[in-house]
């Protein structure tokens, strides 16, 4: 079990800040990423979640990183948090058509549902598919903050329903995994999670 | 979906300060203790917004934001003097999830909305807004209810949701720090105007009118600060007291 989790800097983007506390506190060493050099030096990998799918895409083109982290996500443990998980997909619809980094059939839309748009605030997750990552916080809430949603039918792990509008809220692929929602914002649960991602 | 619970810091730095009508101050705390203990009395989220960092045209206190981040585990909304994505990147490298602006938007680039949504996330732009009412309607005014902009109230929170705002945060004026109730009208107008989440502020002086709000205007959330200032009441008994009336709130 090894403890250096790499976070991927978006640039302009991204609350390193955050995930980085989070992280620290569940017991982690963290190293943020920002060239494909400092990939040696991880264990895990975490893409954060503030951003746009368009200017993620392209941070990471403009760095270089888009060959090097999908070599390296297709190898050791990887969590994508909100944005995180929605660039894994393979094409995004925020502000235009994006290409993602493929690595779940998947897409990324607009929610469209009755409820406000951002969904924001503390929701509920319903555990489809049981993995390591959401061990011991099957019923707890999390905090979602997002307008987009992943569209995918093969890895999903937990759904979260947001005024009627079911829509997938964990994926998990061998040892690829993403959520939806913000565990460095979640509290006590969320910590749980970060810990549940250090011990893989 | 439950309805957040926010604890708001208006910070005149180094303090916490409870403004009166958006004018006189008191002091009330330090932000990041405040912070910290509104999140352990299960807050949803905390607002920090420096009051004068827009009014002196300087730049928010950075290390401040630090400190208030460090210990907490929901959401921080910061504001004050926003004017760039440069500024916007800034905060969220100190511990911001979400930025609020304001002045800069309403008297010089609304296009900074748009720009700071392409770039962050239309999820992370807060706009606030601090309306005065004029009768039968509502003017937007800036730094703190000093400034009017002759915007109308009704026409901007439409104008920011197309720029591409993610929320709205709606302040009174008139009903700011007296503690004596929500401007409901207001609320209720501004929720059925937009589809973003809506912020309400700027009343709560009783658990009566915080249900009061909640019923009749259905924000998707509600910020506090004197009433949890003075320790009149505390985010579990207000959560409580919501959840026994029938409003649903987070654990």
């Amino acid at each position: 079990m090894s403890n250096v989790i790499g976070v991927v800097d978006y640039g302009v983007a991204g609350n390193i800040h955050s995930i980085k506390k989070a992280l620290e506190k569940a017991g982690s060493k963290v190293i943020v990423v920002n060239e494909p050099s400092e990939l040696l030096k991880i264990d895990k990998l975490i893409l954060p979640g503030v951003g746009s799918f368009k200017d993620a895409m392209k941070e990471i083109d403009d760095n270089g990183l888009r060959e090097a982290l999908c070599k390296h996500i297709r190898e050791k443990p990887t969590l994508g948090i909100c944005l995180g998980m929605q660039v894994l997909a393979k094409v995004g619809y925020e502000f235009g058509q994006t290409q993602g980094m493929g690595l779940i059939n998947a897409e990324v839309k607009p929610m469209l549902c009755s409820g406000t748009v951002p969904h924001m605030g503390f929701n509920n997750i319903e555990v489809v598919k049981k993995n390591p990552i959401l061990d011991g916080i099957e019923d707890e809430s999390f905090y979602f903050m997002h307008s987009y949603e992943v569209v995918n039918y093969t890895d999903v792990a937990a759904l979260t329903t947001y005024c009627d509008h079911q829509f997938v809220s964990s994926i998990a692929k061998e040892h690829l995994y993403g959520v939806q929602f913000h565990p460095e914002k979640s509290r006590d649960a969320g910590i749980r999670l970060f810990k549940n991602f250090i011990n893989l | 979906m439950s309805m957040r619970i926010i604890a708001k810091l208006d910070v005149k730095p180094p303090y916490v300060v409870k403004p009166v009508h958006f004018e006189g101050v008191r002091k009330v705390g330090l932000p990041a203790e405040l912070a910290q203990k509104y999140y352990e009395q299960g807050a949803d989220e905390i607002i920090y917004v420096d009051i004068v960092a827009s009014l002196f045209q300087r730049e928010i206190l950075y290390s401040e934001i630090e400190k208030t981040a460090s210990k907490i585990f929901i959401p921080l909304g910061i504001g004050g003097g926003v004017r760039s994505v440069d500024d916007f990147s800034k905060l969220f490298h100190s511990g911001a999830d979400k930025v609020i602006l304001n002045t800069y938007a309403v008297q010089n680039d609304s296009d900074l909305i748009r720009e700071a949504s392409e770039v962050f996330g239309s999820q992370s732009v807060v706009v606030n807004v601090e309306a005065k009412n004029w009768g039968n309607s509502w003017e937007c005014f800036t730094d703190c209810g000093r400034v009017r902009s002759g915007k109308n109230v009704l026409e901007w929170v439409e104008e920011v949701e197309s720029l591409g705002a993610g929320e709205i945060m709606i302040q009174s004026v008139d009903h700011d720090g007296r503690q004596r109730g929500f401007d409901v009208e207001l609320i209720s107008r501004v929720v059925d105007k937009v589809d973003i989440p809506v912020i309400a502020a700027s009343g709560a002086g009783s658990l009566a009118h915080i249900l009061e709000v909640s019923k009749l205007a259905q924000p998707d959330a509600i910020a506090i600060s004197s009433l949890l200032h003075y320790d009149v009441k505390k985010i579990g008994e207000i959560k409580k007291f919501l959840r026994d009336n029938g409003i649903e709130v987070s654990e």
